[in-house]
């Protein structure tokens, strides 16, 4: 009978956080040192034979990377869902083995053992989750996550995967700059004069000159959590720049009414942060080679070097110079004085590539800079003085930093997860697909269905037919990508419709339906037109893991044993029925009069018997039907008491 | 074209109160698979070219609110939601587009599709082609003003055919003679379109 909470999470490259929407409307939840932030970083300490591996997460395993370069995993969002070829480039930057897996995917290697990116990353959504659940103080199990807009299937498919090997049902991904449009649009917005920064909602460097005040959403339904009033009743385009760690993406809105409709979105999945690190770093090796003649390849060093190469790049978005210094050992040492200027100058090609997206995204929105209201900044690359400037330039107006770069997504992500919990019927977000989809043709051309930026859901439909007499299958290759050539598209997966009738060639007709959700994922299926009947169709993913190997990943986690998990998913289940049952009393003692006294009857042995159960029953399964079966005996119950609570707070007519 | 015989059940199914619109039930938010509704009857709108942009823009917000998957998340029609809201942003995608509005028509009123005649109007494709040589060399000569021009011209002739399309479409059902001169048209401006695409 309670409604599950749906935490809102956003899965970075560098950092990921959680949030979620109460009374008091959308905040982000924090550690006991009000940081909201947990670095996406995993250590991974090999154990004796036989017993599993122990694993840090969070800020303890990004303290202690260097001593432990090649068991610390981090930046893996720049791996999941990709293949080899896609990321030879960063190899020489990574101080963890990464190896080929199966089907053109990735897999990190520690000591002997391999994991997949997924395995990876649920570990990190599960401590994001664990640190929920003791702020909520209740089971979570259900998550909207945050993906880079650019995000091919692949990558979403991925992501979701990783969200359920963390034991969460990801019912929505939705894209980040979205996400930030979302926190953006409801009112978290700068208004100079209106009530000062608000906890949950930290200002972004004030000191920097920013619009410093940031305003409330406001909540005004007390009985079913922060409502929100978007403020953009007359409407407003914006432009969403987005550059993380490792990823970046430009989108377009128009925010109106509620409505969040994205008018076109590009990007690069492999563009952040993480590059201006290593366009540093080169700088650093090759001038270690020339000096000392020799090349930096231990593991340690590297890691040392990406540290060093990290805050040397924040202190240079504040400071006009940094140091550099690198232990080589046996009393070498390299030093060096970098001004802002010759940073700026290593990554001034990646910045003018993030200008040559948002062209493109404004000439398939069909608009001019001039069109723009707004152009709001989200990720922590941002804050690089050049990439403002730049942006600035470019927009030819400077662009709205009032919003706290780090944490606008995983807020925007929290509102959704509100939406979809029913709590904003007013509110609408239109998104789009950013890449075309289509089939491979005769010939090896790329057969355009859907084309980028078309408003999702959506669906497009092709017939197939058969070549030859008496042919009972067909073949079909599933394209994503703007290129002209098949092969220089990412290749989805292979169908194969089999079980077509025997028939003269060119007979038989099978309409083959493609249907990208509200994911941005694609569903595919098939019919028989001359029977109606849905044809048999077979995938075989080019990319990803097998079914087996999802469950695998789901079944045991990198850190705890089959045991473990029980146990843990045990604790869920007796908090989640003490939770229920005691809101159920509650609720009883509130409106039970307005039952017939049979059916207040029959709860109340309901809850005494569920109760009992949890206490006995030892069959986790059983448990979980029977929680369900008492949330659905309990509707009738919960709609009387929510109806009570409008009523009281809203006089009927 | 009988339009009258698929139009929204008067009452709602479920909850007994009438239907606003042929999609969902503004009451109980039932939702009511629409296949056979076309573009047009979706909207609720006559099939007729001249579309109100403001309307059609009103209308897709309001059904949009009523069927899309993030208001039946939760629910066992979240597949009928997922349809639904894909059939409605693709009859929006035709509607907004006046060239495939067009086109929606000509099918609608049961003439062959313009993708099933390959007639174009006399001299576009000589236009067209000369246009894409001169664009080329413009451009390999890195020749500024000459692109404009072109770019201009390109312009100028898709408006020219834009506004002939509009002209036709107002006569549909119209005679044989005029639905064939539209398709011509139709097929004619998509060397344009490209063009402009590639400017
Ligand atoms: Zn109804």
């Amino acid at each position: 009978m309670t409604e599950e909470t749906i935490i809102g999470i956003d899965l970075g490259t560098t950092f990921s956080l959680v949030a979620h929407v109460d009374e008091a409307g959308a905040h982000v939840i924090r550690d006991e040192r009000g940081d909201g932030r947990v670095p996406s970083v995993i250590g991974i300490t090999p154990a004796a034979a036989g017993a599993r591996p122990q694993v840090t997460i969070g800020w303890p395993a990004r303290e202690h990377a260097i001593e432990n370069a090649r068991t610390t995993v981090y930046s893996v969002k720049r791996l999941i869902g990709k293949g080899w070829e896609d990321i030879r480039r960063d190899l020489p930057f990574l101080a963890y083995a990464v190896t080929p897996g199966p089907r053109d995917t990735l897999q990190v290697e520690i000591d002997g053992r391999r994991y997949t990116p997924e395995e990876v990353s649920a570990t990190i959504l599960r401590a994001l989750r664990e640190r929920a659940e003791q702020h909520l103080g209740r089971p979570v199990h259900k998550a909207v996550l945050t993906v880079p807009a650019y995000f091919d299937d692949a990558q979403r498919q991925a992501t979701r995967t990783a969200g359920a090997a963390a034991g969460l049902e990801v019912v929505r991904i939705v894209n980040e700059p979205t996400a930030a449009a979302l926190a953006y649009g409801i009112g978290l917005r700068a208004r100079p004069g209106r009530a000062g920064p608000v906890a949950g909602v930290p200002q972004d460097r004030p000191e920097a000159g920013l619009p410093g005040r940031v305003a409330l959403p406001t909540p005004t339904c007390p009985t079913t959590g922060g409502q929100f009033q978007a403020q953009t009743a007359s409407g407003e385009t914006v432009a969403v720049f987005d550059l993380g760690g490792g990823t970046f993406d430009v989108s377009i809105l128009r925010l109106e009414d509620g409505v969040f409709q994205v008018l076109s979105t590009t990007g690069d999945t492999h563009l952040g942060g993480d590059d201006f690190d290593h366009a540093l770093i080169q700088l650093v090796t090759d001038e270690v080679r020339d000096q000392f003649g020799v090349s930096i390849s231990a593991p340690a060093t590297k890691q040392a070097l990406r540290s060093m190469a990290e805050s040397v790049k924040i202190r240079l978005s504040e400071q006009h110079t940094a140091e550099i210094e690198l232990d080589l050992g046996r009393e070498r040492v390299y030093r060096r004085t970098i001004t802002r200027g010759e940073f700026e100058q290593l990554i001034g090609p990646l910045v003018e590539r993030t200008l040559g997206s948002c062209e493109q995204a404004l000439r398939d929105a069909r608009l001019t800079p001039a069109d723009l209201a707004q152009v709001i900044l989200v990720g922590g690359s941002t804050r690089i003085p050049l990439v403002r400037r730049r942006v600035g330039e470019f927009f030819g107006r400077p662009p709205y930093t009032a919003l706290n770069p780090d944490e606008v997504v995983a807020i925007g992500a929290a509102i959704q997860a509100a939406i979809l919990s029913g709590r904003q019927p007013d509110m609408l977000l239109l998104d789009v697909t950013p890449l075309s989809l289509g089939i491979e043709t005769m010939g090896g051309a790329m057969g355009k269905l859907i084309v980028r930026n078309t408003t999702i859901p959506c669906r497009a439909t092709e017939k197939f037919t058969t070549f030859v007499d008496g042919q009972t299958a067909i073949k079909f290759n599933v394209l994503q990508g703007e290129r002209e050539l098949a092969a220089d598209c990412r290749s989805l997966a292979e169908f194969i419709l089999d079980g077509v009738p025997p028939m003269p060639a060119g007979m038989p007709k099978i309409e083959v339906e493609f249907l990208i959700d509200a994911n941005g994922i694609l569903n595919v299926s098939a019919k028989e037109l001359r029977s109606g009947k849905q044809a048999g169709i077979q995938i075989i993913p080019n990319h990803g893991l097998t079914r087996a190997e999802v469950q695998r990943i789901t079944r045991e986690s990198i850190e705890f044993a089959q045991a473990d998990i029980d146990a843990h998913r045990r604790i869920d289940l007796r908090n989640q029925v003490e939770f229920d049952a005691h809101k159920t009393e509650q609720m009883l003692a509130k409106v039970g009069h307005l039952l017939e006294p049979a059916e207040r009857e029959r709860i109340e042995r309901d809850i005494a018997a569920l109760r009992k159960l949890a206490q006995e029953t030892e069959d986790l399964d059983e448990l979980h039907r029977a929680l369900t079966a008492f949330g659905h005996g309990t509707l009738h119950l919960a709609e009387l008491g929510i109806r009570e609570a409008l009523v009281q707070r809203d006089p009927a007519p | 074209m009988d339009s009258s015989t698929k139009t929204a059940p008067a009452k709602c199914r479920a909850c007994h109160r009438p239907m606003g619109s042929p999609l969902f039930c503004d009451h109980c938010h039932s939702l009511y698979p629409s296949e056979g509704l076309n573009h047009f009857e979706l909207f609720g709108f006559p099939p007729a070219f001249d579309i109100d942009p403001a309307a059609l823009r009103q209308k897709y917000l309001q059904l949009s609110r009523g069927v899309h998957p993030d208001h039946h998340a939760a629910s066992p029609e979240s597949t009928d939601s997922l349809r639904l809201s894909a059939q409605l942003n693709e009859a929006h995608r035709v509607l907004l587009d006046p060239v495939l509005r067009a086109e929606y028509l000509l099918e609608l009123f049961g003439g062959p599709a313009a993708s099933a005649d390959k007639g174009t109007l006399e001299g576009v494709l000589a236009t067209a082609l000369q246009l894409r040589e001169d664009v080329c060399d413009a451009q390999a000569t890195g020749d500024r003003p000459a692109l404009d021009r072109c770019a201009a011209r390109v312009r100028q002739l898709h408006e020219e055919l834009l506004a002939g399309i509009g002209e036709l479409a107002r006569q549909l059902p119209g005679d044989p003679q005029v639905r064939r001169r539209l398709r011509a048209t139709l097929n004619s401006i998509k060397y344009y379109q490209k063009l402009l695409g590639e400017l």
